[in-house]
């Protein structure tokens, strides 16, 4: 006999570690949870599936791994919770199959029952979709399958299928968008990997160390993280109920089952035999699943959990994890481009309006009094604007300080110079500071001839104006005057240029605009889709 | 004497911790299967120069309580009273380590175990000034009690060129609120409640020093600086020339963000740390 084959107490104990590791990690799986319903109790669901699991394995001193596997199979349909739990139950079901009749096992039979819980758990899904613990579990599986050509140990088995995990898990937002949008990765994959991780540390003998050490979460690839206040208050959809129940009968069909459940609900989920199933599915009337199956035969461990309030839970979790809002800014701007690029720099309410569309008073008061905070920060972005803002103040009983921004660039400045560690009036300070550093440069063409500062324009020529007053350059070509403008107001002394440009403007011409200005001036020079159109370009100097 | 310990996340130079009698225990940095010991088997240069050219990332563990125990138990040879001042337990378990470690020791010595709500040059802050303590003859109760009341008077602020390390650490707390942005930014982070907290952002380095400046110059009376940098000495000398009128400079200390911290903040940081006076 080899002295590394593993039995049903190693099994055990494997998990039990594993387990452990999760319960750690469950705080921030249930954090990422955004799929299929952001509930935010993946983490929890699968920690409570896996105890179930474990509970069963105690009762079990059997040393055969398939008498074990068994019960914690057995375990993990009865505990079963939301939809990574029942996924998790399938997982166990498809390794006690893989394991069944066997006393022991090894790194090539480890991964052979890793195939089978594989299929099982694929099966089970009505429809799988990619980019889940479904993958994860594929990917390790196929990386176990790989790993027992070069070495069969289980441990080395073992973590290659944790490696293949981990990478799998990094995947799973550009395979599933909704991950992307939110800039996740698979709370469910994730949860597998700690999982699979902390069994691992058993079989290295790391498990005593773990109890000091933080699960690795792995990060997303993509950059763009959300951002509770960006999240919807209230929903369009309700999402129901999440009705998870087990089933014990005779001659119970599941392929029946499943056909008839199908059009009652969503994320449907059947898995078990014929006498005894688990069913998950999330539907608007849980009464009905119910009677449903109290014809087949007698239920078990009824859940039924009202999503909608999970999910408010799920935001106020979010938030928790964000600064807090006591302050909103309240910004003027134009273009698509601005929209995005200032949600992109904090909590904000946008008031679409500029140069050729001034917004009402009624507009900026409705949106004040829409934001979440008491203290409100103003920026009219546009000299025009100021007055109208100026207004709100006395139209409402939130506190308003409104900044005499003219220029967006100076609403950018006064967006990255918002400090959390002052008050409203503190912060309107350091934010008039900040704007007076700031300076603009608007290009637009001439839409007349004319006679400006001793200028001679002819109608259709590019012209550059200076913080919204001074017309400083003027040309037939938009780059010279640009080169031109930038001279005059001072970009030698700048530190950061950054050119913002309109709707009209391709991404290309932007850029070699880009390359002159850096060749020119020797700045560090950022170009911006800003997508206003009135303005060709709009140019900050920092 | 009152023997004081730390670990590493303090960022405590070797210098330093030998000019003021402090025992630091180091956490781990992991690159792939190698292991190394904070500031013992691996320098912040070599760790700086590994984290540019390796090409996986690396991960930190904490100390052990036994190792913390065995550390207790030989100074407990020496001394009767130990004060042990860990990096917040928001980042590390460090504390709840030590505070293990504690009952494990059966010597007779009496052992106090400080959260410092903070870390590097602000954990370093109230170190320093409990070794200063314990040097001048106070007694276990007397600093232990100055040193928890010293906590909320700490602030430190760091600027970053990138939150990217913090992210992938999972230490980002609510700073998170800078990530996604579409613009580039210096952001400003400082601790807070033991967490990370967004401050504010600059557009350029230059910016994020003249932040730093004013930040300690708002400040009515220091009671001791620390200033940090990661892979960049020369910005550090700009800082500490243009805060040597600002505070005294035999009340600023200098180091460099550790291979630990350095792990989770990633290189180009600065870091300021302010211990304000009563």
């Amino acid at each position: 006999m080899r002295c590394d084959l593993a039995d049903g107490q190693t099994l055990k104990e494997m998990f039990a570690s594993g387990t452990a590791w999760l319960e750690k990690s469950a705080p921030d799986i249930n954090a990422i949870n955004v799929f299929p319903v952001p509930d935010g109790d993946t983490g929890t669901n699968m920690v409570l599936t896996m105890r179930s699991a474990m509970e069963e394995a105690k009762r079990n001193s059997d040393s055969d791994v398939s008498s074990v596997v068994k019960s914690m199979a057995h375990g993990a349909l009865m505990g079963a919770r939301g939809n990574s739990g029942v996924i998790l139950s399938q997982f166990w079901r498809g390794l006690a199959k893989g394991l069944e009749g066997k006393a022991h096992f090894d790194g090539r039979e480890f991964a052979e029952a890793l195939v089978e819980a594989s299929k099982t758990a694929y099966k089970g899904i009505v429809q799988p979709v990619e980019g889940t613990i479904l993958t994860v579990l594929k990917d390790a599986s196929r990386a176990a399958e790989t790993a027992v050509k070069d070495d069969d140990a289980l441990a080395s088995v073992l973590e290659a299928a944790v490696k293949s995990a981990e990478e799998s898990v990094a995947r799973t937002p550009s395979l599933l968008p909704v991950l992307k949008e939110a800039g996740v990765v698979d709370a469910g994959g994730q949860g597998l990997y700690v999982l699979l991780d902390g069994a691992l540390q058993f079989l290295k003998g790391e498990s005593g160390k773990a109890r000091y050490r933080m699960p690795h979460l792995v990060a997303t690839e993509s950059e763009l993280v959300p951002r509770a206040a960006q999240m919807p208050t209230h929903l369009e959809m309700p999402y129901g109920y999440c009705t998870n129940f087990v089933l014990e009968g005779r001659n119970l069909n599941l392929g029946k089952i499943e056909k008839d459940l199908k059009k009652k609900g969503q994320s449907l989920i059947v898995t078990g035999d014929d006498s005894l199933a688990r069913v998950h599915i999330h539907s608007f009337e849980p009464g009905q699943i119910l009677e449903y199956a109290t014809r087949l035969g007698k239920l078990h461990e009824i859940t039924i959990n009202n999503m909608d309030d999970q999910y408010a839970e799920f935001i106020e979790m979010q938030r928790e994890r964000m600064p807090p809002v006591d302050i909103t800014m309240v910004t003027v701007a134009a273009g698509d481009g601005f929209f995005e690029l200032f949600n992109s720099l904090g909590s904000a309410i946008i008031v679409p309006g500029g140069q050729t569309m001034n917004p009402s008073v009624r507009e900026l008061l409705q949106a004040v009094e829409s934001a979440p905070s008491d203290g409100i920060i103003l920026l009219p972005n546009n000299k025009n604007i100021i007055s109208a803002a100026a207004q709100v103040k006395s139209l409402t009983s939130k506190k308003v300080m409104v900044i005499p921004a003219r220029t967006i660039p100076q609403g950018v400045a006064a967006f990255l110079a918002f400090n959390y560690d002052m008050n409203l009036e503190q912060n309107a300070q350091v934010i008039e500071e900040a704007i007076k550093k700031v300076r603009t440069i608007e290009v637009t063409r001439a839409v007349r001839k004319t006679r400006l500062n001793g200028l001679e324009i002819k109608k259709g020529q590019f012209i550059a104006i200076l913080d919204d007053e001074d017309l400083i350059a003027r040309g037939d070509m938009v780059g010279d005057v640009i080169v031109q403008a930038l001279g005059r107001a001072g970009a030698e002394k700048a530190e950061v240029v950054t050119i913002y440009y309109g709707a009209e403007i391709e991404a290309v011409a932007a850029g070699e605009i880009a390359e002159e200005v850096r060749g020119r001036y020797h700045n560090e020079v950022e170009v911006v889709y800003g997508g206003q159109s009135h303005y060709n370009y709009i140019i900050s100097l920092e | 004497m009152v023997k004081i310990v730390t670990d590493s996340c303090s960022d405590i130079t070797p210098q330093l911790a030998q000019e003021f009698g402090i025992s630091v225990v180091p956490l781990y940095v992991q690159f792939g299967n190698e292991t190394y010991r904070d500031n013992v088997d691996l320098s912040t240069e070599e760790f700086y120069h590994k984290l540019e050219t390796s090409k996986t990332l690396p991960t930190t563990s904490t100390v052990t309580p036994v190792s913390f125990a065995e550390l207790f138990t030989k100074l407990a040879e020496e001394t009767k009273e130990i004060l042990t001042i860990t990096i917040s337990e928001r980042f590390s378990v460090t504390y709840e380590a030590a505070l293990q470690a504690k009952a494990m020791v059966s010597k007779d010595c009496r052992i106090e175990v400080i959260n410092s709500q903070s870390a590097a040059g602000g954990e370093m802050l109230l170190v320093i000034s409990a070794a200063k303590m314990a040097q001048s003859g106070a007694d276990l109760d007397q600093i232990a009690d100055w040193v928890r009341k010293a906590v909320p008077r700490v602030q430190v602020r760091m600027s970053f060129d990138t939150l990217e390390y913090l992210r992938r650490g999972g230490r980002i707390g609510k700073a998170q609120a800078f990530l996604g942005s579409l613009l580039k930014a210096n952001p400003v982070l400082g601790i807070k409640d033991g967490d990370t907290f967004p401050i504010a952002r600059t557009r350029s380095r230059t910016q994020a020093v003249d932040f730093l400046v004013n930040f300690v110059k708002g400040f009515s009376q220091v009671e001791a600086l620390a200033i940090e940098d990661a892979t960049t000495p020369d910005d550090l000398e700009t800082l500490a020339e243009r805060l040597k009128d600002i505070v005294p400079p035999e009340r600023i200390y200098r180091s460099k963000v550790g291979p630990v911290v350095g792990t989770h903040v990633g290189p180009q940081v600065l870091a300021v740390s302010v211990l304000e006076a009563e």
